[in-house]
């Protein structure tokens, strides 16, 4: 990186330091800052989950109590079944769209860039924008629903965001259009990346284009894909602004989901320790994605290094 | 930071509270200040509060007011944040139970001798100054009320279904509602989709059905009342209304659909007061629409009171203190209840404020009129989907369980009823 060359190599001079400082400072400061802040507000929660806070924060100690509480209503259940469905059907309905955009993209077509443009766009899009802009087109009376009716069609019925089996699946839908354009711009760089050689041989040998991208370009993505699914189910976790903009939690309370718990047992309930004791439990869960995730890594890192 | 109020801070504070009246004589030359916060920032809300402040400030006071635009939840978050820094405002707006829960953590002021010297409590409603001296002791005012149950009938509805007498019982509803519908009212109840409405519709089904069962039920939270038959026909007048209603609404707020109640669409609304100014506001005229209190079952008026107030949080600046003196005695002065429901179109909390005047609607007589009368036959109570009845905590569970209900109509009113019950006993 540094094109002086030192006295002695591995350790580097005083003036070597000096000039490097401004770049250690970049680096260092912000991060421990990040790293304070995240570490301590973290550990705080945890220590208010197991306080009888109401109001305000108290010390005292209840044990679990909040936990089983949460664990308990109904609110949590519906909100854990619903992370479960939600999760698993936007990261792979949002995963398979990207790739499927990716691989039409990636023909070589004109106007690759505005199209490219075209579907990254609702990532610039706020997911509060996205949730409200949802709600009016999924609204049966003024949406599409009233759109197709008036074009003839009566009998035509769409009322997935009054119906309250169906409600999660408009959130999945509104998520999806909001970030399939990222897997998209992922899978596309992954395509691109594939090395030309690999896909003449394949030709040469006699491979359609179905057999190539099947059988050669496809398995080559696959360290993109586990990027893509960690980032959207972070995504899925921690979902709050959609749901909240979109249907908050309703009908009734048929999408809630962890976050909006959280929220709602903290600032709507004045129930500080049961919020925290929430979202702990949220942490956990994306700690269960994580570190799987990180374990996986490091195994990469190291088979990588030695070969 | 955790927050603890020991007994001794306890004991200084109402010391020095009770010693107030006395200090801000000693401080006559103290210019008297107020640091106010509320959510009250614009429309009617917005105007009548710094009307009240321009009051203030032609007592020679400084009016310092910050609002917090929002819901009442977001006003609390900064006050909670304002709370721990130990510096509160030297008032803000809090209501209903909430003020029995905030008093404990930060010390209030005492008001009873400025209370006294007003002579206030006698013309206030017993239940409502329960709410407001939660250790035997005023600490907090009410500013101004309204009922959350009050009947709006829209003349073209009306109309339709040939029908001028407005229903005072819940089968008169009922058969109304029907006649509204073959008369070809598409939707015969109006409303909106949020918690707070779904919990209004419950309140006024059962407190018009029972107002006895209601005070036990939902008030005293009473174990045997929560599982009595009272209860359950709530649940089913419940489901009568939410047959009635446009189920197209999702989480829309009730204003959105103030056209096509006007227009004959949509027929009778269960909503506050407040609907009036918003319906007047939306330039719609008295011709358009009636008010009556809501259905009651025994015929005498019953009225689901909503108050906001102001509590007074300990400073120990003499010019707070003073402008706090000054803050009770506008609240509780007859002309400025009286200049503030004008603009609000809410109710004075004084029973003994004359409504015959200029500058009072119909509506507010009725309404002043049902408060009279409910108070003396005993059917005022508080309301639970406005967060007089009970906590936040335990507002949210119940309303959980009847917006759910309102919106599937799977669950039977014994379920409802049983999970109500569960409710009270999972938040308790």
């Amino acid at each position: 990186m540094t094109n002086a060359v030192s006295t002695k190599p591995g350790r580097p001079a005083a003036s070597d330091l000096v000039r490097r400082l401004p770049e250690y400072l970049m680096i260092w400061v912000p991060l421990l800052l990040c790293a304070v802040h995240l570490v301590s507000f973290s550990l705080w929660t945890i220590w208010i989950s197991f306080t009888p806070s109401t109001l305000v924060p108290v010390s005292g100690w209840v044990g679990l109590r909040n936990y089983t509480a949460v664990l308990a209503s109904r609110n949590w259940q519906i909100a854990f079944d619903n992370l479960l469905l939600f999760g698993s059907a936007f990261v792979l309905l949002s995963a398979v769209t990207g790739l499927v955009l990716a691989i039409l993209l990636d023909q070589r077509i004109r106007g690759e860039n505005a199209l490219r443009s075209i579907f990254l766009y609702p990532l610039a899009v706020s997911f509060v924008v996205t949730g409200t802009v949802w709600s009016w087109l999924l609204n049966p009376g003024i949406g599409i629903q009233k759109l197709v009716h008036d074009l003839g069609w009566t009998s035509f019925k769409f009322d997935w965001l009054i119906d309250r089996d169906m409600a999660i699946w408009t959130i999945v839908i509104a998520a999806i259009w909001q970030s399939s354009g990222f897997a998209m711009a992922l899978f596309l760089a992954g395509l691109r990346s594939v090395d030309a050689d690999i896909i003449k041989a394949a030709q040469i040998d006699g491979a359609g284009p179905i057999r190539t991208y099947w059988r050669i370009i496809l398995p080559t993505l696959w360290p993109i894909t586990i990027t893509v699914v960690v980032v959207q189910l972070q995504f899925a976790i921690s979902a709050f602004d959609l749901v909240r903009a979109l249907t908050n939690g309703g009908p009734g309370i048929a999408t809630q989901l962890p976050a909006l718990v959280v929220y709602d047992l903290m600032f709507q309930r004045s129930l500080l320790g049961r919020g925290a004791a929430a979202a702990v439990l949220m942490l956990l869960i994306l700690l269960a994605v994580l570190l799987p995730y990180a374990a996986w890594r490091y195994v990469q890192k190291r088979r990588a290094t030695h070969a | 930071m955790p927050i603890t109020t020991t007994r001794r801070r306890l004991l200084a504070g109402s010391a020095a509270a009770l010693a107030l009246p006395a200090f801000a004589r000693a401080q006559g030359a103290v210019k008297p200040r107020l640091t106010a916060i509320s959510q009250w920032s614009a429309g009617s809300d917005g105007a009548a509060i710094t009307a009240l402040g321009k009051k203030f400030e032609e007592k020679g006071g400084i009016w310092q007011h910050s609002p917090v635009p929002g819901f009442t939840t977001e006003m609390m978050n900064k006050l909670r944040a304002q709370i721990m820094a130990g510096d509160p405002p030297a008032c803000s707006q809090l209501k209903g139970p909430e003020i029995a829960a905030w008093s404990k953590i930060a010390p209030t002021v005492d008001l009873d001798a400025v209370v006294a010297a007003a002579g206030y409590e006698k013309v206030v409603a017993p239940d409502l100054a329960k709410l407001h001296k939660p250790g035997g002791k005023w600490i907090a005012l009410p500013l101004q009320i309204y009922s959350t149950n009050m009947l709006f009938l829209s003349k073209r509805a009306m109309d339709k279904a040939k029908a001028d007498k407005i229903p005072v019982t819940w089968a008169e509803f009922n058969d109304l509602a029907e006649r509204m519908k073959a008369g070809g009212v598409p939707y015969p109840v109006a409303n909106g989709g949020t918690r707070p409405d779904d919990g209004q519709k419950f309140e006024a089904a059962l407190a018009g059905i029972s107002p006895a069962a209601y005070r036990a039920a939902i008030m005293n939270l009473d174990a045997k009342a929560l599982k009595g038959p009272e209860i359950k026909a709530a649940f089913v007048q419940v489901r009568k209304i939410a047959d009635w209603m446009d189920p197209n609404v999702g989480a829309q707020h009730f204003s959105t659909n103030l056209k096509r109640f006007i227009d004959g669409d949509m027929g009778m609304m269960i909503m506050g007061g407040w609907a009036q100014g918003v319906l007047r506001n939306a330039g719609f005229k008295f011709e358009d629409f009636m008010i009556a209190p809501g259905p009651s079952d025994n015929s005498k008026p019953v009225f689901l009171l909503n108050a906001d107030a102001f509590i007074f949080w300990q400073r120990k600046e003499p010019d707070l203190q003073a402008g706090q003196t000054l803050m009770a005695q506008l609240v509780m002065d007859p002309a400025i209840q009286t200049m503030y429901s004008q603009i609000t179109g809410s109710i004075p909390v004084r029973t003994d404020v004359d409504l015959s005047g200029e500058g009072w609607s119909d509506g507010q007589r009725r309404t002043a009129a049902a408060l009279k009368d409910a108070i003396a036959s005993n059917q005022a109570v508080l309301s639970l989907a406005h967060n007089m009845a009970q906590e936040n905590g335990m507002t949210a569970a119940l309303i959980d369980v009847i917006t759910e209900y309102v919106k599937d109509k799977t669950i039977k009113p014994e379920q409802a009823a049983t999970r109500l019950a569960e409710a009270v006993e999972g938040a308790r």
